[in-house]
This record gives structure tokens, sequence and C-alpha cells, in this order.
């Protein structure tokens, strides 16, 4: 991401061009451009009455800058499809390139990164050679491949040679320095001991409302358990037990996010179970872990219950400098937004903050906390779409199989509501003024947020069962902007852990960045930071992973900023020929 | 529990019968066809049952034992807390006071995560230790002692022992202790 120019303006001149001209936008208006910009590839979901649990499971999707030409990248997972018994198509996985007039180009095959030819879920980016290049990581029902950047645009698939295949069905991954030894540790969540056969000759035999027969499980089903992989210098070694990783409770895993939610410098996780208790493993220091999701409160809802969770974000969304929890969950109950204590403690602030009411509905997946209107509050995001497409034939009890995505308004900064305006709750949902982007009805699963087109506005890629992928163009009427490029020369692309605080307009905000996130799916690596009226930060500090820190002073607005490491506090590398 | 013993017997008695079945003529097979079932079935099944029925009463008493082990360990954990806070040891406080919240926390989710794991292969057998009270909304799927009420109020006092442990006071301690007293005696000895 280094060789993102320094300052690109407000807009790309050779951004292609956008629909014709039309009233002025609302805060929120997003429309799908993945038809107009080649984003054509059908990502594949079983078969269509979904049989079992993994017909309806999704893949995901990622925005990384594989090539460094600083233009946002798409790589996306894909499934099979299945007729009966029969598996009719071994879908392709999809690496889009991204060329200079903004369109995308399939470059999958040259790349070689279609895959190896098992069910593709999860997808993960992180340079875990420290070559100084994007690699990726696809999570399957079957093998894993992690794809590694060779440089000249190819890629070459080193799972089974570095003993992450992992067979099994994997899903949500997170590449992190647990041990802070320069080098990214590999947590991958999995979530249901099964075989292709039980796949295969699935039938539909768990009553819904005793209405209609629809896939089973996973109560009732095995759950895979999770695996954690040590990275010595470039090899990974499972250390799932040493590490007090180890899965007792079997919880059907589907997301990792791994984040400093203690704020003691080293890397916590957070894993999302579909109904089982979430964990947070708090990090205690040398790659170990303690597992304190009871305690932290972040394991259960307010009621004490476990929830079907399916996706995770994390962020500051009440700007205290604390790192809060957003959690999806299955449809008729609320997706849990956890206020951040401190210390790894969380509260279930859901309803009061209105988050949970506006989610009760639908059937939640890929999510995102990001500034999306650039106004200096964290919005959410939220990928909707339920499993049994039985529903359908009783649209009056919960809705229907495809569903809308939500978009809820972070009213942290009420910069539009006139003196004496009755008390709103933090969240609403505003996806009804978000344009036609969320208008949208699919059986949506990963999220991805970046900005694709360089102009400040935070663009989102989404994933659905059966269908292409959508990229939602932001065109809202958007504030100041200033997105962080932080970059570690000879070091690794992508510096996982690094903590930016931006300081502007009298308000401190936070991201970290990261790799696996969302459902099954990774976000821009780059660090965005809406700023409203401000034409200035302050300041921006960069946190490395080791702990040192770079600052920097009165920052114009409007711009990519690189914020380059101190070359003294370079990782190490395998391949030091290769860096940049 | 072991049922291997319970079924073999079934089914040689299952076999029994329909081999005596067969060697009978037809004629006589519809004059002495039996119309209740063969007691040598009757009697493996209630064997089964004994079994299943005793099993389940086992699950209880071992569930129950799980949790006093845990109680015990909370309350152990309280006293080094108490200790460390009288010497003055604040990190040793620490430690033992989140201790406490853990073991309060695992009373809340009747057992640990190695316990969960137990319970959800119980229910992957399709085994509900409170079927009747899962459907009335009254325990978690798959618990056996612990009600959702229970377990929330475990819970409340864990996340607050838990808080406490940033900076431990005597206290506060025990004024917190004193509600996972009252929860234990409402709702786990009241349930023996």
């Amino acid at each position: 991401m280094a060789a993102v120019a320094a300052a690109t303006g407000s807009a790309r001149p050779d951004a292609p061009e956008g629909p014709p001209a039309s009233p002025p936008r609302g805060r929120f208006h997003f429309i799908d451009a993945a038809p107009r910009l080649g984003l054509t590839r059908v990502l594949e979901a079983g078969r269509p009455a979904k049989d079992h649990l993994l017909d309806s499971a999704g893949a995901g999707a990622a925005f990384l800058d594989y090539d460094q030409d600083g233009r946002l990248d798409i790589y996306l997972g894909n499934g099979w499809r299945l007729d009966g018994e029969t598996v009719a198509v071994r879908g392709q996985h999809a690496l889009y390139r991204q060329r200079t007039d903004g369109t995308f180009e399939d470059v999958t095959d040259a790349a070689g990164v279609g895959g190896n030819g098992d069910w593709g879920s999860g997808v993960a980016v992180a340079d875990y050679d420290n070559d100084g290049r994007a690699d990726i990581l696809v999570t399957s029902f079957g093998r894993n491949a992690l794809f590694r950047n060779l440089g000249d645009g190819r890629f070459e698939d080193v799972a089974g040679k570095l003993g992450i295949e992992a067979p099994g069905w994997n899903t949500g991954a997170s590449f992190f320095d647990a041990d802070g030894d320069g080098w990214l540790d590999l947590y991958i969540a999995r979530y249901v001991d099964c075989t292709l056969d039980d796949v295969l000759k699935a039938k539909r035999t768990l009553w819904w409302r005793g209405l209609e027969r629809v896939a089973f499980g996973p109560f009732g089903l095995k759950g895979a358990p999770d695996r954690f992989f040590r990275n010595v210098k470039g090899r990974f070694v499972e250390a799932t037990d040493e590490a007090g990783l180890k899965d007792l409770a079997l919880g059907f895993g589907f997301a990792a996010r791994a984040a400093d939610f203690d704020d003691d410098g080293l890397p916590d996780l957070y894993v999302a179970n579909d109904s089982d208790p979430n964990y947070l493993y708090r990090n205690v220091g040398a790659g170990r872990f303690k597992e304190i999701g009871v305690t932290s409160s972040a394991a259960f809802d307010a009621n004490g219950a476990a929830q079907a969770s399916m996706g995770v974000a994390a962020g500051d969304v009440d700007g205290d400098s604390v790192l809060d929890l957003f959690v999806t969950n299955f449809s008729e109950d609320f997706s849990s937004l956890y206020k951040g204590m401190g210390q790894a403690f969380f509260e279930d602030v859901s309803r009061p903050t209105g988050v949970g009411p506006a989610t009760f509905r639908p059937l939640s997946w890929g999510t995102a906390m990001a500034d999306l209107d650039n106004d200096g509050d964290l919005d959410l995001v939220v990928a909707n779409g339920h499993i049994y497409p039985q529903i359908d034939a009783h649209p009056e009890l919960i809705g229907t199989y495809r569903q809308r995505n939500l978009l809820l308004e972070n009213r942290s900064l009420r910069d539009d509501v006139p003196p004496g305006a009755p008390p709103e709750t933090l969240f609403r949902d505003v996806t009804a003024a978000a344009g036609p982007g969320f208008e949208i009805v699919r059986s949506h699963r990963g999220v991805a947020v970046g900005d694709y087109d360089n102009d400040g506005r935070l663009d989102i890629l989404v994933t659905a069962l059966d269908s292409p992928p959508e990229l939602l163009h932001n065109e809202g009427a958007a504030g100041a902007w200033l997105i962080v490029v932080c970059a570690i020369p000879g070091g690794p692309a992508i510096p996982i852990g690094a903590k930016v605080t931006v300081t502007a307009g009298g308000r401190t905000m936070t991201r970290d960045v990261a790799s696996g996130d969302s459902y099954l799916s990774s976000h821009d690596p780059r660090a965005h930071f809406g700023l409203g009226k401000a034409e200035r930060a302050d300041e921006v500090v960069v946190r490395w992973p080791d702990g040192t820190r770079s600052v920097r002073k009165d920052v114009a607005a409007r711009q990519v900023l690189v914020v380059r490491k101190d070359v003294a506090g370079a990782v190490p590398t395998t391949a030091p020929a290769t860096r940049r | 529990m072991n049922l291997s013993n319970a079924c073999r017997g079934s089914r040689l008695a299952g076999a029994a019968l329909i081999a005596a079945l067969a060697a009978t003529p037809g004629t006589a097979r519809a004059q002495a066809r039996p119309t209740a079932t063969p007691p040598e079935m009757v009697a493996a099944y209630e064997a089964l049952a004994d079994t299943i029925l005793g099993a389940n009463k086992t699950e209880v008493k071992l569930v129950h034992s799980i949790l006093a082990a845990t109680y015990a360990h909370a309350r152990a954990e309280l006293g080094r807390a108490r200790d460390a806070l009288k010497a003055g040891d604040a990190a040793s406080a620490k430690a033992a006071t989140e201790n406490v919240a853990a073991a309060v926390g695992q009373i809340g989710t009747e057992g640990d995560n190695a316990v969960a794991g137990i319970r959800k292969r119980l229910l992957e057998g399709g085994h509900h230790a409170n079927a009747e009270g899962e459907a009335q909304g009254i325990y978690d799927d798959g618990y056996v002692v612990v009600t959702k009420v229970a377990k929330q109020a475990f819970l409340d006092s864990s996340k607050a022992i838990a808080m406490l442990a940033r900076d431990p006071k005597a206290d506060a301690l025990d004024a917190e202790w004193k509600k996972v007293e009252a929860a234990w005696a409402k709702h786990i000895t009241a349930a023996r």
C-alpha cells in the first residue's frame, strides 16, 4: 500500500463516469457499481433449496492492493453449485485488478488464484512472510489455500507446504502477531464437523414452525474445533493448545477479529460462534491466551443468552477511545452492540442505542463499523439474508429469504439536529434513504469496506448467495476525510496491529489495522477517517505493532497520507532481496 | 451412560422372537399370534428405562457436584483475595478476584467450556435434561440445574466481581459475594 500517492485530492481525475447528473445527494447515497465496473463473477452456493447449512453459508470478499499501484483490487471467495447429490460447478475464486480507469479486470487465471477446487469460504489478506506483498488466505470447506504473492502478478498456493490446509469446514480467519515476534500468526474459526458426503446427501429434516422442512442444524451437529497456527519465520506450526486457544466448547465458529481490546499493547482475539457463547481470548503475554468471554460480558447478550453470531466488527462507535464490538446475529434476535468499558470489559447496549430493534427482523452476517458520511463517527453496515428459502412461502412471518442490507447512522455528531430536538438513540436506521444500493434484495453474506476510487468516501463490497457481488459506490454528500497508510520500509505490506489516532475538529478518532473481520471478509487495510467540517487534522499518531510511535502534525484533509515507520523499526523478512 | 448391555439384551430378545415366529407354520402362526408385546422385550425395555432414568439422576447429581466444586473454588479464591488485600498484595488480590469472577461465571454457565463441549455432545445425541423447561423458556438448551434466571444472576455477579478486580476492595468484594451466596442458596441449593 506504500505506493499509494501521497495526495490524491478529492476525486481521481481518471475515475469512470458516474451516472447522469441527479438532484443533490443526501447524507448517504449508494449505487451498485459492480455490473458497470466488471464485477460479474457469480458466487455459487450449493442447492437452490439449501438442503445443508453449507449451501447457505456463502463466501467472503476482500479489498487489497496486491500489485501496489495505489488502486484497490478485489478478491472473492467462491463455493460450489450442487444439483441434488451431484457437484454441478466448482466455483472459481476471483481476483479483480483495478484498471487505471476504475473498472476491474478479471485476472484470476493469470494470477493463479482460482483455487484448489475446494469450496471457498473466508478471505483474509496479510503479508504472512514479510516480503512486502499482500498474500491471500482463502479458507474452505476442504483445504485452505494460502496464495503467496510472487510480486509479478502471480501467486503460488503454499498452504500445503506450510501446513495450514487444515481440511474441514474452515470459516473466518484472522492474522495477527500473537507473540510479538514480528511474524503474523493465524487463527481460523471452524464451524461444523461434517463430511462432503454429509453435505451431498443432506435432507431437510428440521421443521420450521411446523410449516416447512428446512436444513438441519447447527443444534444437533458437532462443532469443529478452531485452530491456531504460530508463524515461525514464515512457516506455520499448529499451536492451538499451547497458546491456550483450544476450542473446548466446540463452538460453531464463524468469525474472528483480533484487536487490542484491553489496550495493553497485545492483540486479543474475539470469536463469534453461531448459537454458542462467543469467546474473548485475552493475550496474557508470550503469545498465550486466557478465555474471558463470560467475565468480560462479551459472550452473551444482555439477557445472558448465547446468540447465533455470524459476523463481527470492532471500533470505537461512541468516541471514548475504547474499542466497542458489534456482533451480527440470527433473525428475530438483536444483533449485539457491546460498549467497551475498558480493560476488555463490555456491556451490551443494543437496546438503548437503537441497534437491537433495528436489527431484530433480518438475519445478519457481514458488517463493518465505518464512517460512511465522513462526519467523524462510525456508522454500521449490516449484510442480511436468510438461510431458508422456504420462508418465502410465509413472508408475513419474518420476511423473505432475500433481504435488504441495513445502514445504521451513528448519531454521535448530530450536526443536523435543531436545538431542543428530542433525544434519540445513538444509531438510526437510514437504509431507506441510502440510495438504490440499499434497495437490493438478495441473500447477502460478506461485507468488506474500502475506498476503491480514492475519493475519500468508503465504498461497500457485499457478497450474496448465487449472485455476483455488489460494489456499493458511495455517492453521498460526505464531509472532509483523511486516509492513513501505515508503511514499514522493508517490512510487511500491511502492518497488522498498528493503531492510528487522528485528532481533528476537537475529536480524537482511532482505527486499528486488522486482517480478517466482518463475516469471512477483509476490509481495505488503510485507516479511513471522516473529518466532518475540519479541513486539517491537528495530529496523526501511528502506534506501530512494536509499540513505537510516529507523529504527524497539522495534516491537511482530503489526502491519502503515507506514514512511514522509522527504518530502524523494520521487521524481519524471509526474502530481503524482494523488499520494496 | 453405558447402555450397551441393555441394548444387546433387547436385540437378542427380538431376534429370538423373530426366529420363533418364522419357525411356526402359517395357520398355527395366525392362531398363536401374540397380541401383547413379548414379555422378554418388556423386561428389556424396563431395564433400559431404569438405566436411562438412573443416568438422568446421575447427571443431575454430577452437575450439582460440578457446581459445588466451582462454588468451593470461588470461596477459596475469595479467601485468597481477602488475605492478599490484608497483606497489601495488590497483584495477588487482583489475580484471586479475577479467579472468583471466573468461577462465579462458570456457575452461571453450568461449567466451563470443557463442560459446555460435553453438553453440546449430549444435545447432538438428542438428550435434553430439561426438555420441557427448555420449551417453556426456563432453561437454556442442555442445562441441567441452572435456570436462565439463575444464570443471569451469576453472570451479573461475575461481571461485577471481574470489574472489582481492577482495583479490589474488601468491602466491595464482600458485598458482591453476598449476592453470590444469595443466588446460590436460592437457585442451586434449593434445586437439590
